[in-house]
């Protein structure tokens, strides 16, 4: 059953009914039906209104369900964005990134997910709304596991909200893949640096496709703080990334996940600090 | 048309359509979606059906049970296949597999069922209600494992002698001053082409059509009869455009025989797509190679003796890939030997893909080759042109057709600016990127075969070409219409061309890069004859007849071509047909690669900045279309340095990453430069047309350069391809 609603209530009230795959970009949901079958019932968002915004209210970005990759590449946002904005143009093709979502990508929960890093650097939040009522989780409670999120059955993630960070704030994006466009992570790093004079206020950085679920790094992060911006890269040490646990796979060998995060930190890190100079 | 002394000056020669770089006359079709492949005949024939495959999930033992109830009673269904209600299916002679498996299993993915139904969503969901019981059987899946199993494969037409041997070479070797003694590891590859394998099928009566997805019109019409026991004149086979092959679609494959038996079954049309896993584990793929190099040479560098072994598996009854051919002809040397091993593995079969034998034996070869250059403290292409040949060298009393292969080292390396590259590694430094330069040869077999076409004048002045010649994305329509316009003195517009279709006469097909010299040279055969049948009905003396500016002339008398045939259109069929020429002169194509490499230091990631293939492959029929097929096999040559790998599953027997996104191979945005130089060139031995192959000339070698380029620009060797970035980590200056 190939379900196309025009309201978010219709939507929550058909997966009261039963449970459905929900359908956004669809740039994951297709090729991973691989030679199956797609599953019985499908909830295609695509027709109902007010998914689709992207502004900041209050000081919170708020990026509605349907928002694609292309429209965060192209929108007008402040630095701490710029993390945000660079995954968003490596994100698969062009094609991909005007007809994948952001949303989709989180739901998604591959370990190697462009959009989890830069989030999770920004402090995101999802809003999840089902016919009970609309409840907010931090993006680090939403996703569990390896294709595994806190999204019950019967809720649909409408929307990323994002808290602006201060103006001084950079961010930055690296990504690392056996070639250089159209791949699949191997490490990914997304630093989010807050620099008051001449001293680091806040760290935040999130490594992904190390760990099941990409993560922060408190440790590294508390190091940092007070540091001068220029010796960042030299700061990171082996011991800070130890909440990783990478796997060997096709792409590359945990051991050289290991080296390369610990290379792409220092890289994003001074990448960071160059922005901000 | 016998072809057995060398050509001569021919109206070919005249050049001017061929050897002129032509945009592909087909190209406005490609691009506006008008041609049409296998999958979209949608108006051939009326009330066509669907049909889906459903595949083994074990690599090896039998069905025990197959529930096809609920399948059957699923919306929509039409029939379901298996090998229980096919009838008596005879395997095809160049399949390994059958390609309808059960009871017996022999590889993972191996087709057992075809659902056909209304719609291709009514078929994928009937064929997942399909419930097998499986007795599973342990299987072999492990090459490095089986290695010492493996046994001497029997002689081929194409893998020759499974052992060859010049001279002593152990006592050379084990004498020589420097000596090379190695092991190189190539993986499993796919062909990874855009367009899986498709057919359509219809049977009318006991006459069946296939449009379908196929290099080798005639092999698959063959094939198809044999399967389904029933005369070769009962089947047709069209493939007018084939979305990309690189050896997969050489031969018949499920898809074929799923919607003919589908179409048997119900009495609808029936066309089967193979899903894209399928694609990987259901046909054919370039099997994984082991391969023992051993170099012994004098201290001045001269080779004194060379020996390549090489180990691979298929499933029984298969074949080798033979990765040790080029090393009996590429380099001079008076002590030789090459040795061919065979195990038995259980993965899906191995087959050929863009130049089997030597795509893989080149990467290791060439490979090598710069090692020993190196313990020699000789430049690479020093080296190499110190050891060249002007004879084979296993029978120095017949020479190369021409070999110019130190002119393209010549010429690469002035164009490349070789003479910057730092001859010990990791002596070149830009920001983080460690840069380095490699080189190798590039070497291919030029492979004759009997290729025939049919040319028909019309009254209008329109000259058509018939011919079951197949286009696979190479650019085949193009230099036929080529080939027809330079003989008939007529612009390239004035050239219909129609392939790929088995009522037409039998060409020599697309594979093995033989497609464009040998096809052409049918279709030459065939307007010489259709030259001859014009001349006849004007009158004119065929032997001084001119066909120019579309008029055919003769003495003072000129006449328009079309008049000849005012009072009927005019046809010519011949065929190419060769004789010892290739026996007496070995015919080869060469090249000289060089890559450029920016080799991460701290990541290891690798960046190829510029490639250039300097390529001596005879007359280069179309340079733009020619230059094409370099590019793209000098592409998949870097896919094949740096990330092409089957993964095998050794518990399961399977290949894991059966899809595009775990499969991954380069893309254009991946190499900012390409350059191709085609030296000027006719090889008279060739055929009429003077041409080689280039279609695989490209990929040949390409592999070790950018493996040579990485270890002189980061000082580590990898000898186990693909080269990933994990194998290069730790022996980076910033990490060691």
């Amino acid at each position: 059953m190939y379900l196309r609603p025009s309201t978010l209530r219709e939507a929550c009230e058909a997966l009261v009914e039963a449970p459905a795959a929900i359908l956004a970009g669809g740039t994951d949901f297709f090729p991973a039906l691989a030679d199956r079958p797609p599953p019985p019932r499908i909830l295609d968002l695509s027709r109902i209104d007010g998914l689709d915004g992207l502004e900041i209210i209050d000081g919170v970005l708020r990026i509605g369900a349907r928002v694609t990759w292309s429209r965060i590449a192209r929108a007008p946002l402040p630095p701490c964005f710029d993390g945000l904005r660079a995954a968003a143009r490596e994100v698969g093709s062009v094609q991909i990134q005007n007809v994948a979502t952001l949303s989709g990508n989180l739901c998604n929960a591959s370990p190697a997910a462009d959009g989890v890093p830069p989030l999770l650097t920004l402090d995101a939040s999802v809003e999840l709304a089902s016919s009970s009522g609309t409840r907010c989780l931090p993006l680090a409670a939403f996703l569990l596991g390896n294709r595994h999120t806190a999204r019950r059955p019967d809720e649909i993630l409408t929307a990323i909200l994002v808290p602006v960070a201060s103006p001084d704030a950079t961010s930055c994006f690296l990504k690392l893949g056996a070639r250089r466009y159209l791949v699949i992570s191997i490490v990914m790093v997304a630093v989010l640096l807050e620099v008051a004079e001449g001293r680091v206020r806040s760290a935040r950085i999130a490594i992904g496709a190390c760990s099941a679920v990409a993560t922060r790094m408190p440790e590294l992060e508390a190091a940092l703080i007070g540091a001068s911006p220029a010796a960042l890269g030299s700061l990171v040490r082996p011991h800070h990334l130890e909440r990783l646990a990478p796997i060997a796979d096709v792409r590359a060998t945990a051991d050289y996940r290991s080296e390369a995060a610990l290379e792409l930190v220092r890289r994003a890190l001074r990448r960071c600090d160059g922005a901000a100079a | 048309m016998r072809f057995d002394t060398p050509a001569t000056t021919n109206p070919i020669d005249q050049l001017k359509v061929i050897g002129q770089p032509t945009d592909r006359i087909d190209g406005p079709l490609k691009t506006t979606g008008l041609a049409r492949y296998a999958y979209e005949q949608h108006d051939v024939v009326a009330n066509q059906a669907y049909g889906y495959p459903v595949g083994a999930t074990i690599a090896k033992g039998r069905i025990t049970a197959m529930d096809l109830a609920a399948a059957r009673r699923a919306p929509g269904v039409l029939t379901i296949v298996t090998a229980e209600n096919a009838g008596k299916l005879v395997k095809g002679n160049f399949n390994t597999a059958k390609l309808l498996g059960g009871p017996e299993i022999e590889h993972y993915h191996q087709a057992i069922a075809v659902v056909v139904a209304e719609t291709f969503e009514q078929a994928r969901a009937a064929a997942a209600l399909i419930a097998v019981d499986y007795a599973e059987e342990a299987g072999s899946f492990d090459l490095a494992a089986a290695r010492d199993s493996a046994e001497k494969p029997e002689a081929s037409d194409f893998g020759g002698p499974p052992d060859t041997s010049v001279g002593d070479f152990a006592g050379a070797f084990a004498s020589a001053h420097a000596r090379l003694d190695q092991t190189y590891t190539t993986p499993d590859q796919a062909h990874a082409m855009m367009e899986p394998h498709a057919t359509l099928a219809a049977w009318e009566g006991d006459k069946l059509t296939l449009w379908t997805s196929n290099q080798m019109i005639a092999w698959g019409k063959a094939d198809v009869a044999r399967t389904l026991g029933i005369g070769k004149d009962k089947v047709r086979l069209i493939s007018p455009f084939v979305g990309g092959g690189f050896g997969s679609k050489l031969f018949v494959r499920a898809d074929a025989l799923l919607a003919a038996l589908g179409a048997r079954a119900s009495g609808r049309p029936v066309k089967v797509a193979l899903p894209r896993p399928y694609t990987f584990n259901n046909t054919t793929h370039r099997p994984a190679t082991i391969q023992r190099i051993r170099i012994g040479a004098s201290a001045e560098g001269r080779i004194t003796a060379i020996g390549h072994e090489g180990w691979s598996g298929d499933l029984p009854g298969g074949a080798p890939e033979t990765a040790v051919n080029q090393t009996r002809l590429i380099y001079a040397g008076e002590n030789r030997m090459t040795a061919t091993r065979l195990a038995v593995l259980h993965l899906p079969e191995g087959n050929a893909m863009r130049a089997p034998g030597e795509a893989p034996g080149m990467m290791a070869l060439e490979l090598a080759m710069d090692e020993m250059a190196e313990t020699l403290g000789l430049d690479p292409i020093a080296f190499r042109t110190l050891n060249e040949t002007e004879v084979d060298p296993e029978n120095p009393k017949r020479p190369f057709s021409q070999r110019q292969l130190v002119e393209c080292y010549r010429i690469g390396a002035e164009r490349f600016g070789w003479d910057r590259r730092r001859p010990h590694p990791r002596q070149v430094r830009e920001g983080r990127w460690l840069v380095g330069m490699g080189m190798a040869a590039g070497f291919r077999n030029n492979l004759l075969a009997t290729s025939g076409a049919r040319v028909r004048l019309g009254e209008d002045g329109m000259v058509t070409v018939e011919t079951d010649m197949t286009d696979i994305g190479t650019g085949t329509y193009t230099i036929v219409a080529q080939t027809a316009a330079e003989m008939m003195g007529v612009p390239l517009e004035s050239v219909i061309v129609r392939l790929g279709d088995s009522s037409f006469p039998v060409s020599a097909g697309s594979g093995g890069q033989w497609g464009a010299n040998n096809s052409t040279a049918g279709v030459y055969a065939a307007c010489v004859k259709l030259r001859e049948a014009v001349a006849q009905r004007l009158g004119f003396n065929s032997s001084d007849t001119v066909f120019a500016e579309g008029e055919v002339r003769s003495g003072n008398r000129s006449v328009p071509l079309a008049q000849a045939a005012a009072s009927g259109a005019l046809t010519g069929e011949d065929s190419i047909e060769y004789g010892d020429l290739a026996k007496t002169h070995q015919q080869s194509t060469f090249a000289a690669h060089f890559v450029e490499v920016g080799v991460d230091a701290f990541t290891a990631e690798v960046r190829v900045r510029r490639m250039l293939a300097v390529c001596a492959a005879g007359r280069i029929l179309n340079p733009k279309s020619a230059r094409s097929q370099v590019i793209g096999a000098m592409t998949m040559g870097v896919g094949a340095a740096l990330m092409e790998e089957l993964a095998v599953d050794k518990r399961r027997g399977f290949f894991v990453n059966h899809d595009l996104a775990g499969y991954e191979v380069p893309v254009h945005a991946d190499i900012p430069h390409q350059e191709v130089v085609f030296l000027d060139e006719a090889d008279p031995m060739s055929s009429p047309m003077k041409a080689k192959g280039v279609g695989e000339l490209g990929i040949c070698g390409v592999g070790a350069a950018v493996a040579n380029a990485i270890y002189n620009a980061s000082g580590t060797r990898v000898r186990h391809y693909p080269i990933t970035l994990d194998k290069l980590i730790g022996g980076l200056p910033e990490n060691v």
